[in-house]
């Protein structure tokens, strides 16, 4: 039988120092809304639980002049609650609405969502249209920013290192973006998604100047479409052009049949969200399915 | 710093202060339910998927099953049992029962704790709001309607009581 | 009738207790010194066990008992079709308590370990060595029908039960018919999935008596343990705790050979909890039916013929699997007149889980088929759904297919009415994308066990001297108000309020036993047992009150504590002062009563005629949904459910019934898949078993008809199970009415939906 340690450390330098010194295999720990299941489950490979729930510094949501930064261990629903979040990006917003239920809310946190990777996280597809930057800092080679596009890397693996922290998540504060999220699950909440799609908008008149697509559980990790947006990017919007890239965009993504749904359905879905995540965004406020 | 493989913990269970020593990978819910004194939290399937573990932890409505007992160090938990004086509970628990919004009972601590936490931060729902606080709180016996009726009727005496 | 108490609305008297979190259910409860089990499963659905090693196992501190099959006395019993006494058994079929030489099913129990913590017994579960032979094993019942089919038993075949009804020539009906619909309906595997695991406690007691209090709904299994360890009946005690939801899972045994087992052998106090995914694992499922139904009709929408096979996958073990089939048979062709019928079913045994009772027991599988059927057929006419099953369905006097006639009042005209009247008209879709839809569906399922199983119930009221009142009886209360029914009886009865009238339920020992909280049956038996001991005891007081006052015994009636002369309201005497009188001239101021349903006989031909229920529950469901063309999705707008219930003892526990029992067949319905691959459970816990939570589904708005004739107590009916009818169906039918197409495999999730409306090329 495994041993398992635990150790709280009271600050983040300290948290940084244990990473590094250590050998043993150290869990990060702060909502554990993904390690308990784990445990359970026998699929912790673990052996220290590092708590850092009480870093109070890396908590809260942080606007300036140009840049919104979300401390690692703000939780789905204080960001779901946060003004600043549901004025300057909307579709984050309407992730946490639908992320898990009320109560996992309360404790999943957005570093946490970030480093569990998976090809469905549904705070990830937001901030990936948001252009967001993960802070990582480590005792050795100090604080990064890591865009989201390098971050991922397979399903359940991002670019962290045994020594890496996440501490933050940023994005560019931009008024003239406006931004939509959906997720299709099987039930209206405590589902993973068959599907999900953020997109992020600019628009001069009817043509979009700056377009960011992303979607989640249609490949390894979630990804953005960049064909598409390629393509969306300086023309009108209309019906023509948006048949057009509902169809771009399902060649975009390699879904794999699953429990929940087959790479058919998902994909045929992919075409008709990214329509319905480009009306919402233009009216700004859209919903899941 | 020491990697502890059992932990030391004081922590605050419905007002009373406990010391104990917990595993590093024990659960809260384990933990609580080592404790004779707050077996009504119940366990589910221990992953977070059916909520009838539902405590509050520092101020907000948690799934036990989901939090490391060791992060109860200097914190305060309250499960139903503890509740049993606040107004706002006894208000709902007088619902509940009035409404037939208990079956089996089972997922109902869970249920409770989840709709007082939800009331007191959303003193004015709508049915359908009440249902999305709800929605972490899986019930296979009354399909819902009356645990939402009773809901529903606290906040809409509460709603009146104001005015 | 006018009554006082039976008809409110009261809270039950357990309610209070559940909302405080007093309630000691089973895994809340432990014994000094207690010991922790767990269970060795099978990681295979269909293999040889060459060897298994315990050795290393039992090695380990802390372990104190590792047993496999080999350690069991009785490892094997038999039982008979037709019955009684051993509810939960199986059929001239296998029970089986762990598995030896040849594993049938995914989590097959294999050996069992006590150890001092759950911790080192799952570690001593991993020190089990089990050598497996994989074998090839059958998943698909079609296949396991055909000859040389892979055998999962020790017969040379897989069949368990064959069934069928004949009435007039449905060949010739076809052929003159104006219009013939033909369809095939497949439903999954469903499990139960309550809230609460299945659990237990054992301990010997003081005078050797195994005692096994457990989350059951069958107390009698106290006989199966004993048989199994080889002890007399007595030498077995069961006290059932209050169950956090049964719904036919915990009808079998779960914990309880395991536990008596384990005490036995270690002579401390035992607990085993089931996890999540092991409950999914162990328990029984719903069966998994292939139903192929051709309907036959004159172009006025009058039904002329009805031929339908249906196949059921029973799984690995034979359990409850040829009463389920037997039911199934029954209500193939649903509750209409049909002057031509021929029914075929069989129950074949496969490597998939096994299959068992979940609510519905069998009624519900062929009502999914011949709903759609008959709302395809007006459709296809241009009939109404509620006329095309006004002008077919069953009144007073009809006969069912098998030739019984129906001598009460049928109310599926009248609730299919009143349900499609409530949904009015169809609200306009504000999307081009969502389409509108209503549905409707009728229902009719048994309440009371099958007739050939003489089935009986027992119950003891008793007066205190002061007026007060106990009742004991055996029958173990789900969640449904089981024991709050009884309370509000004997308070109607005996004129006592009911904060003095205190029962005492669930043990074999100490309570009378009341036969299984299954089948739809307490209310009807149990309930009727009660009324018998509280009325013979308040002949009693009535008698001795008469005599007391000096005045008709006709005259008098108990309310209120008193003793009221009808005619002259001076007159009355307490109760506690006629209680008194009773005591001191030796009456004896208690009673017990036996309630015993109609006996049969045991059918011995498969074609079956004749009664096979006491009677009969009717219903309907009228359902609006909105769908989404786009991507299939269903959402739920309305649900009506109107059913007559007889009467209703308690209004809160009836509604409370029918708002369940819709929701887990919306379960069903929708979003419920509980997905098999050759024999290996996908869906192995609640993240992949979705239940609908309260954000998914509306108000369900209920109807109730009290026609008073039901057998039950006070005209009452039952209604756990047919609460979860027609839902499904109806459900369905509005998606068709919606979009134009037939779902006809359940669950009918987003994905089928859409690949319903757009098949794939």
């Amino acid at each position: 039988m495994s041993d398992y340690y635990y150790v709280a450390p009271t600050s983040v330098g300290e948290s940084l120092k244990i990473l590094h010194q250590s050998d043993s295999k150290i869990r990060i720990a702060a909502g554990c809304t993904n390690i308990m299941p784990d445990l359970k489950n026998k699929k912790n490979t673990d052996s220290v639980f590092m708590d850092i729930s009480g870093l109070e510094e890396l908590r809260g949501i942080q606007s300036d002049d140009n840049i919104i930064r979300i401390g690692a261990l703000t939780t789905m629903n204080q960001i779901l609650h946060s003004e600043v979040i549901e004025q300057g990006a909307t579709a984050l917003h309407q992730a946490c609405r639908h992320f898990a239920d009320p109560l996992v809310r309360n404790r999943a946190t957005v570093g946490g969502n970030l480093a569990n990777a998976s090809p469905a996280a549904d705070s990830v597809v937001p901030l990936f249209v948001l252009n967001a930057f993960v802070t990582v800092e480590s005792m050795e080679n100090g604080k990064r920013e890591i865009p989201l596009a390098d971050f991922l890397v397979a399903p359940g693996k991002s670019v962290l290192g045994p020594d890496d922290l996440i501490t933050a998540v940023s994005f560019s504060k931009d008024t003239g973006v406006k931004s939509c999220f959906i997720k299709f699950g099987l039930r209206k909440a405590m589902a993973i998604s068959v599907i999900s799609i953020g997109v992020a908008l600019k628009l001069d008149d009817h043509t979009v100047t700056d377009i960011r697509i992303a979607l989640g559980s249609v490949a390894p990790t979630p990804i953005r479409a960049r064909q598409t947006e390629s393509y969306l990017t300086g023309r009108e919007i209309s019906p023509e052009v948006i048949k057009r890239a509902m169809e771009m965009v399902k060649s975009e993504i390699t879904p794999i049949s699953d429990i929940r749904a087959s790479k058919e359905y998902r994909t045929h879905l992919a075409g008709i969200l990214l329509r319905r995540a480009v009306e919402g965004a233009l009216i700004e406020g859209g919903d899941i399915v | 710093m020491n990697f502890e493989k059992d932990v030391a913990i004081k922590v605050n269970i419905n007002g009373i202060e406990i010391r104990s020593t917990v595993a590093a990978a024990e659960s809260l819910l384990e933990f609580l339910r080592k404790h004779s004194e707050t077996v009504d939290v119940k366990c589910g399937c221990s992953q977070g998927d059916c909520g009838t573990c539902t405590v509050v932890f520092e101020g907000q409505t948690v799934k036990s099953c989901l939090v490391l007992a060791a992060q109860a160090n200097t914190k305060e938990i309250w499960t139903l049992k503890g509740l049993e004086k606040d107004p706002l509970m006894q208000k709902l628990q007088e619902s509940f029962v009035r409404h037939g919004a208990v079956q089996c009972g089972f997922c109902t601590p869970g249920m409770l704790v989840a709709a007082r936490g939800f009331l007191e931060n959303n003193p004015n729902p709508d049915r359908a709001g009440i249902r999305d606080a709800l929605s972490g709180n899986l019930c296979r016996c009354t399909g819902y309607q009356k645990i939402v009726d009773a809901v529903w009727t606290v906040a809409s005496e509460k709603a009146s009581e104001r005015v | 009738m006018d009554t006082n108490v039976v008809g409110k609305g009261l809270p039950k008297f357990d309610a209070w207790p559940k909302a405080k979190g007093k309630i000691i259910y089973a895994d809340d409860f432990s014994m000094p010194g207690m010991l922790y089990a767990k269970v060795l499963r099978s990681q295979h659905p269909a293999a040889n066990i060459l060897a298994v090693d315990t050795s290393q196992a039992k090695a380990l501190p802390g372990v104190f008992a590792v047993l496999t099959a080999e350690d069991v006395l009785n490892n094997n019993l038999r039982a008979k079709f037709g019955q009684s006494t051993d509810v939960g058994a199986q059929f001239e079929g296998l029970y089986r308590v762990l598995a030896e030489k040849k594993i049938r099913f995914f989590g097959e129990a294999i050996a069992l370990v006590a150890a001092t913590s759950e911790k080192l017994a799952e570690e001593a579960i991993g020190l089990i060595e089990v050598t497996y032979e994989p074998l090839p094993g059958v998943f698909d019942p079609i296949e396991a029908l055909q000859p040389g089919a892979y055998c999962v038993g020790e017969s040379d075949n897989n069949v368990i039960s064959r069934f069928k009804i004949r009435k007039g020539d449905v060949a010739e009906a076809f052929k003159t018919a104006d219009i013939v619909i033909e369809n095939t309906f497949r439903v999954p595997f469903s499990d139960h999935a309550y809230l609460e695991p299945e659990s237990g406690v054992a301990w010997i007691d003081e005078n050797e008596v195994i005692t096994i209090r457990a989350s059951t709904q069958v107390i009698e299994h106290f006989r199966t343990v004993a048989e199994v360890l080889g002890v007399p009946h007595n030498q077995v005690r069961v006290i059932g705790t209050w169950v956090g939801g049964g719904f036919g899972g915990k009808e079998d045994i779960t914990v309880e050979t395991f536990l008596a087992l384990l005490t036995w052998k270690t002579r401390r106090p035992v607990k085993l909890t089931f996890t999540r995914e092991e409950s999914l694992l162990a328990h029984g499922k719903r069966h998994s039916f292939i139903i192929k139904h051709k309907l036959g009709a004159t172009k006025d929408g009058l039904l002329v013929a009805a031929e339908t096979e249906l196949v059921a996958d029973a799984g690995a073990y034979i359990y409850l699997s040829p009463w389920v089939l037997l039911y199934s048979t029954v209500n193939a062709v649903g509750p209409y007149n049909i002057p031509n019928v021929k029914v075929d079913t069989v129950a074949v045994l496969t490597n998939n889980p096994f299959g068992s009772a979940f609510r519905g027991f069998g009624a519900i599988q062929p009502n999914f088929a011949y709903e759609s059927q008959i709302d395809e057929l007006g459709r296809t006419l241009g009939i109404d759904p509620l006329t095309i099953r006004q002008k077919n369905c069953l009144h007073q006097g009809d006969a069912l297919a098998t030739g019984v006639t129906y001598d009460r009042y049928v109310a599926l005209s009248d609730a299919a009415e009143k349900a499609w009247q409530a949904l009015g008209p169809k609200r306009s879709s504000n999307s081009k994308n969502v389409k509108i839809g209503h549905g409707l569906a009728i229902g009719m399922m048994s309440y009371g066990r099958l007739t050939f199983l003489h089935d009986t119930s027992r119950s003891y009221v008793k007066i205190e001297l002061d007026g007060s009142v106990l009742v004991r009886c055996g029958i173990p209360d789900l969640g449904a108000g089981q024991a709050q029914a009884l309370c509000q009886i004997v308070g109607e009865e005996l004129g006592v309020p009911q904060e003095k009238i205190k029962i005492y339920i669930s043990d074999t020992a100490l309570t009378p036993l009341a036969g299984t909280s299954t089948a739809t049956r307490q209310l009807y038996m149990s309930g009727n047992a009660t009324l018998k001991a509280a009325a013979a005891v308040r002949e009693r007081l009535l008698t001795k009150a008469a005599m007391m006052l000096n005045t008709d015994k006709a005259n008098l009636k108990l309310l209120n504590e008193k003793i009221v002369d009808v005619t002259n309201q001076d007159t009355s005497l307490s109760l506690k002062a006629v209680v008194g009188q009773c005591s001191t001239d030796g009456d004896e101021l208690y009673s017990e009563a036996q309630f015993n349903a109609p006996f049969t006989d045991v059918p011995i031909s498969e074609q079956i005629t004749g009664q096979i229920f006491a009677d009969f529950t009717f219903g309907a469901y009228a359902v609006a949904v909105a769908v989404d063309v786009e991507t299939g999705a269903v959402t739920l707008e309305r649900i009506i459910a109107c059913f007559d219930i007889g009467k209703a003892i308690n209004i809160l526990n009836v509604e409370g019934q029918l708002e369940g029992g819709g929701l887990m067949s919306v379960g069903y319905a929708l979003s419920e898949n509980l997905i098999v691959e050759q024999g290996y459970l996908k869906s192995r816990s609640y993240r992949e078993y979705l239940l609908p939570t309260a954000a998914d589904v509306p108000d369900i708005e209920t109807i109730l008809i009290e026609s008073g004739s039901g057998i039950g107590p006070y005209g009452a009916k039952g209604v756990g199970e047919p609460s979860g009818n027609a839902i499904a169906p109806a459900i369905t039918n509005a998606i068709c009415d919606a979009v134009g197409a037939r779902v006809t495999t359940l669950p009918a999730t987003p994905e089928r939906v859409f690949f319903t409306m757009f098949p794939r090329s």
